[in-house]
């Protein structure tokens, strides 16, 4: 089973970031550098996702042939960040009832007429909205710090928010041994998607040689 | 090869066992009154040692005289809110009235039994006004054993809080004291105070506390700090 | 009407030219041709009457039923086809003690209508509720109960149609039992008065002598709910008309 580990998501002022780094690991072994785990949905919705790479590439698919059939439709109409929330997690909760789980923790932010709009579905059907939002090992690590950054400012910039961003995925670089230093953002403000990278957070080793005969 | 003796000759493969269900912890609470109900939750959303959420308050408005308190499993919790809210409106439809605290609580009942062998990991608290305009709460297990009760408290800290209630609510354990009716203010006074002490001891519980108040006037909210850690 | 015979009063679900479903027509034609009953409202009460069509003396008159307990707040009077009635009542009991075991409150006598009035209407449909017939039924309802608005009368015929009434007549005598009730009926008549009214009515629309055996008389109340007359009760009123 390939699996990508943690996504991170912030809300800023006028936006939304979402950031997974680009890993897939097979067990310990880190298999494959290239995997994209944020994708756009819309002109106004991103996702981004940890958990099982298949079941993140199957639930793209569906995402994708949702969102195309919607278009063709040609009525105006879109999925909203709002929208698509609850249908995921009306998904994940019913594949968890049949015993047969997407494994996968999902990250879906947007904006929601012209708010910033940023949640989270799990395997099990949980779901909830925040103003950050972090998984897997993201969750010990870099929840700490995207909730003090956004409570020190809380209206932050779309530079500020990719800077925050930036320090929670160096530092679960340094201590999460399934992540990488490649990541993708996934932005959207008013003027539409974008996702950016991959990128590379500057790592500093100067310290490494005082960590001798630590286990 | 499979061994063909020995401790292992029997052994078939196996895969780690998909639980269905978390625990997100959460308190909740409801108290009636003569012609009020107070319905209370904390905004905490936990899994294990984390905190998902501290904004995620577990009451729920279903009509202007009725409130749901539910905690347990998250995934459920949403669910079952779902299916209530969508009962609501068809029985509004179907029978032209809006539904009253005691259908709701009957009705919750069923759609909690209905479940009965893959349960929603639920504990629900229902408060609000009854048909007589009198404060009435009602109390849940997941698999739906309900009664009308004066007042309640459940979820993580529930067993906690409960004899907290009894004593200062239900005056047991006391002896020569006058069984005075309670007031809004003194029932609101009193949850905050409850829930500052839970907050203390049950990692589950903190962040904020979530009132809402049902009056003849409708459902006011109302919301109090609590420790964060 | 008759005149007008065709194609389309063979179909159950097939409108003719001038937009008309002659099966419907039909069954509520067939009504007209059942033993008549009465319906009564009042501030106090509903009263239904019935009259039994005991056609020979080898008939045991207990045995022809016509006034039936949905529950304990709702009764229902019939006239045409009876046995089309069995179903209807079916359905109608099911339903109040579905609401009652999921909502635990009686049910109001609307949505006992309206739930009656949808099987009513599923006619035709292979695969409609179980209950539904492949034609239209050939009765006609009179449903009386006791809710949160107080005393409800309402009628249902075979078209599914139901309507809210202070006072009804349905069956062969519906016509001149209507006229008298239109005459008779005031909004502060009370639940005695109903009851001496609706059998000086059926005496007088009814071919054979009105008696004890050959009437039914059922009263709702908001104390007592549904109660059946007994005999001697009915007896007692026959003397005062």
């Amino acid at each position: 089973m390939v699996t990508g580990t943690s996504v991170l998501g912030v809300k800023f002022d006028g936006g939304i970031i979402i950031a997974a780094d680009t890993l897939g690991s097979y067990g310990s072994l880190a298999r494959f550098r290239d995997c994209p785990r944020v994708m756009k949905v819309n002109e106004c919705s991103v996702l981004g996702a940890g958990g099982d790479y298949a079941d993140y590439q199957h639930l793209k698919a569906m995402i994708e042939q949702k969102v195309l059939d919607e278009d063709n439709l040609n009525d105006g109409f879109n999925y909203t960040p709002k929208s698509l929330f609850n249908w995921l997690t009306r998904i994940m909760y019913h594949k968890r009832s049949n015993f047969n789980p997407l494994w996968n923790t999902l990250v879906i932010g947007g904006l929601q007429d012209g708010e910033p709009y940023l949640g989270y579905i799990d395997k099990l059907g949980v779901a909830y909205t925040n103003d950050t939002v972090a998984t897997g090992f993201g969750s010990y690590l870099a929840a700490p710090m995207l909730r003090d950054g956004l409570e020190k400012n809380p209206k932050m910039t779309e530079a500020d928010a990719k800077q925050l961003i930036d320090r929670a995925l160096r530092v679960l670089f340094y201590r999460d041994a399934r992540s990488w230093n490649r990541y993708q953002l996934a932005i959207v403000t008013k003027d539409g998607v974008r996702i950016e990278g991959p990128l590379s957070s500057k790592t500093d080793w100067s310290v490494a040689h005082v960590a001798k005969g630590i286990q | 090869m499979i061994p063909t003796f020995g401790q292992n000759a029997t052994a078939t493969p196996k895969q780690a066992h998909f639980n269905p269900y978390s625990f997100n912890g959460g308190s909740i609470m409801a108290i009636a009154g003569d012609d009020f109900a107070v319905v209370a939750s904390d905004t905490r959303l936990s899994e294990g040692f984390s905190i998902h959420s501290r904004n995620a308050p577990k009451t729920y408005k279903l009509t202007d005289k009725t409130v749901l308190a539910s905690a347990g499993f998250h995934g459920d919790v949403l669910t079952e809110i779902k299916v209530l809210e969508a009962r609501l409106k068809m029985y509004e439809h179907e029978h032209g009235k809006k539904m009253s605290s005691q259908a709701i609580a009957a009705m919750l009942a069923t759609i909690l039994y209905h479940k009965r062998f893959f349960p929603y990991y639920v504990y629900n608290i229902i408060g609000g006004l009854d048909e007589e305009g009198k404060g009435c709460v009602y109390s849940y297990d997941p698999v739906g054993s309900y009664e009308r009760e004066v007042y309640r408290a459940g979820g993580s800290a529930g067993p906690l809080l409960q004899p907290l209630l009894d004593n200062q609510i239900g005056f047991k354990n006391q002896q020569g004291v006058e069984k005075v009716s309670l007031s809004k203010d003194k029932a609101i006074k009193l949850i905050k105070d409850i829930f500052i002490s839970a907050a203390e001891r049950d990692i589950y519980t903190g962040d904020s506390l979530h009132l809402k108040v049902v009056t003849k006037e409708g459902v006011s909210e109302e919301t109090f700090p609590l420790r964060r850690d | 009407m008759f005149l007008t015979r065709s194609e389309y009063d063979r179909g159950v679900n097939t409108f003719s030219p001038e937009g008309r479903l002659f099966q419907v027509e039909y069954a509520i034609e067939a009504i007209k041709l059942g033993s008549t009953a009465i319906g009564i409202q009042t501030s106090e009460g509903i009263i239904l009457a019935v009259e039994k069509r005991v056609t020979s003396s080898l008939i045991e008159p207990s045995s022809i039923e016509k006034i039936m307990e949905v529950d304990s707040h709702i009764g229902c009077a019939m006239s045409g086809l009876i046995a089309d009635s069995r179903t209807l009542i079916d359905k109608a009991r099911v339903e109040a003690q579905n609401h009652w075991f999921t909502y635990d409150e009686k049910i109001s006598v609307q949505s006992i209508a309206l739930a009656v009035s949808n099987l009513a209407l599923a006619f035709g449909d292979d695969d409609a509720d179980p209950g539904a017939m492949s034609r239209p039924f050939g009765v006609a309802l009179l449903f009386a109960g006791i809710d949160e608005r107080g005393p409800q009368l309402i009628h249902m015929d075979p078209s599914g149609t139901f309507t809210q009434c202070d006072a009804k007549a349905i069956g062969s005598g519906s016509e001149g039992a209507q006229q008298a009730l239109q005459d008779t009926y005031h909004k502060s008549m009370d639940l005695k008065q109903a009851c001496v009214e609706s059998l000086k009515i059926l005496k007088e629309v009814m071919e054979e002598k009105l008696n004890s055996t050959n009437v039914e008389m059922a009263k709702i109340t908001p104390a007592k709910g549904f109660q059946m007359f007994s005999k001697d009760e009915l007896e007692e009123i026959i003397k005062e008309l």
